[in-house]
């Protein structure tokens, strides 16, 4: 019964303490949890740890002390302890109490010397681990990006297709319209050709029949030259020659 | 509270109930418990760096196979190097200047080591106990030699961690005696109050006790 108390008001007491707590408390209980996630909503834990004067004695107590003591309240109050701890010998000064001295020395000095870079160091290697993270959220973003910018190019480009087909469209065009003529030429000539052995083929007939013609003509009128008229006619030549040279003895 | 120089070496207990139990766990309470977050607080992430730095250093010797013994090898450093540091401070019991559990410690990693070896490549274990290019007149001395230094290393790592640690710890507390003894008597003290703290400080090599046993134990 009392077991059905705690279980039903834990929730509500475990929300009214301070986050760390809470989140402590959960932790250390979980062996105890019998379904899942029954105190379920956690507060978010604070990214820094208490604050903490001499290393010690965390803030919230000389915030406690401060009302009534004020601000050397908690100090009086460590003094005190110790000088009555001191006093009646429930502390003895014996030779731990140096080495404690010692050893405390060599602590204190190695935080104050490294502390700061140890922290710088571990905050380094925690932005290390998220500007990585980071980084590649970036580039995946920027290679989205450019994606982007590629594809609207290439919708441009797209654009630009149709003057490019209309180009090729009348290249086509000429190309076929000058093989057409080529093959025009080619047959006038073919056709010019022909024609022209057939004129030749007649001129050559018709020259031929000519010469044909002279020479039978020819030889003739060679035949029918009788002897007689030879002798006639050298006779004649040479009468025309004696009155041509008298002539030009003549003239001259 | 009168102490002799050994009390602090007796093993605690309270009305009958041996206290050394609770001593090994303290360490615990120094490494802050793994969270559920990805980015973690300083202590968390120094830890995990200083967990891979030691593994990398155990590991990178070892074939495929020696990466088992990454946790046991890992977690006992980190063990020895916290409860030895958590020695030094005053009025604490150190649980390995006990003989008994650094022997405890050493005998069954050893026994472990030495069965894993003879079990999976025995001509090879065997092959180890004579080092290469020894004249053939030296051979039989040298394997009673070797098989002698196998044999005691349990015994070599157990009683170096004891003796170490309880040297260190008595050499502290006589020389801060003497300091107090010397208080009545001025200049003496400074000089020697600065000799413990340079004995502190090198004994903070009992960082380097931890290196020491633990690499002695890789094959």
């Amino acid at each position: 019964m009392l077991s059905r108390l705690v279980l039903r008001a834990a929730p509500a007491a475990l929300r009214a303490l301070p986050p760390p707590v809470a989140v402590g408390v959960l932790h250390t209980t979980r062996p105890l949890h019998t379904t899942q996630q029954s105190l379920a909503p956690v507060p978010p834990l604070p990214e820094k740890g208490g604050e903490v004067r001499h290393g010690l004695i965390p803030e919230e107590f000389f915030q406690f002390l401060y009302p009534k003591t004020g601000v050397t309240g908690p100090y009086m109050l460590g003094t005190g302890l110790l000088l009555y701890l001191l006093s009646k010998e429930i502390y003895v000064i014996n030779h731990e109490t140096v080495a404690s001295a010692c050893i405390l020395a060599v602590i204190i000095y190695g935080i104050k010397k490294f502390g700061a870079d140890v922290a710088a160091f571990a905050d380094k290697l925690n932005e290390e681990k998220v500007s990585a993270a980071q980084a590649m959220k970036n580039e995946a973003m920027q290679a989205l990006q450019t994606a982007i910018e590629e594809e609207k190019k290439e919708q441009w480009r797209v654009e630009g297709h149709t003057y490019l087909f209309d180009a090729k469209r009348n290249n086509i065009a000429m190309l076929l319209e000058t093989n057409y003529r080529e093959r025009l030429m080619m047959v006038y000539n073919e056709v010019k050709k022909r024609l022209d052995y057939q004129v030749a083929l007649q001129t050559l007939k018709r020259q031929k029949e000519q010469d044909h013609m002279i020479q039978w003509v020819e030889k003739n009128v060679i035949q029918s030259i009788t002897p007689q008229q030879q002798k006639e006619s050298i006779a004649k030549c040479i009468l025309d020659l004696k009155a041509l040279s008298k002539s030009a003895h003549a003239a001259v | 509270m009168n102490l002799s120089f050994f009390d602090q070496f007796s093993s605690p207990s309270l009305f009958g109930i041996p206290l050394i139990l609770i001593s090994l766990t303290f360490p615990a309470l120094l490494l802050p418990s793994p969270d559920n977050r990805w980015v973690t607080n300083r202590l968390s992430t120094l830890q995990l760096w200083l967990i891979n730095l030691i593994t990398k250093q155990l590991m990178t010797p070892l074939n495929k196979k020696g990466h088992k013994w990454a946790l046991i090898l890992t977690s006992l450093m980190i063990f020895l190097l916290l409860v030895n540091l958590l020695g030094l401070l005053p009025y604490t019991f150190t649980p390995t200047t006990q003989l008994s559990m650094n022997l405890a410690l050493a005998f069954p990693l050893w026994l472990a080591t030495l069965l894993t070896g003879l079990r999976n490549q025995p001509s090879t274990t065997l092959g180890h106990l004579l080092p290469e290019g020894t004249p053939t007149l030296l051979i039989p001395a040298l394997i009673m030699i070797e098989t002698t230094s196998l044999l005691i290393r349990p015994l070599a790592l157990g009683v170096r961690l004891t003796a170490n640690l309880t040297a260190g710890h008595l050499l502290i507390q006589l020389i801060s005696t003497a300091t107090v003894a010397l208080y009545s008597t001025m200049p003496a003290i400074s000089l020697l109050t600065l000799l413990i703290l340079l004995l502190l400080t090198i004994l903070e090599v009992a960082v380097a006790m931890i290196q020491a046993y633990v690499f002695v134990l890789l094959l």
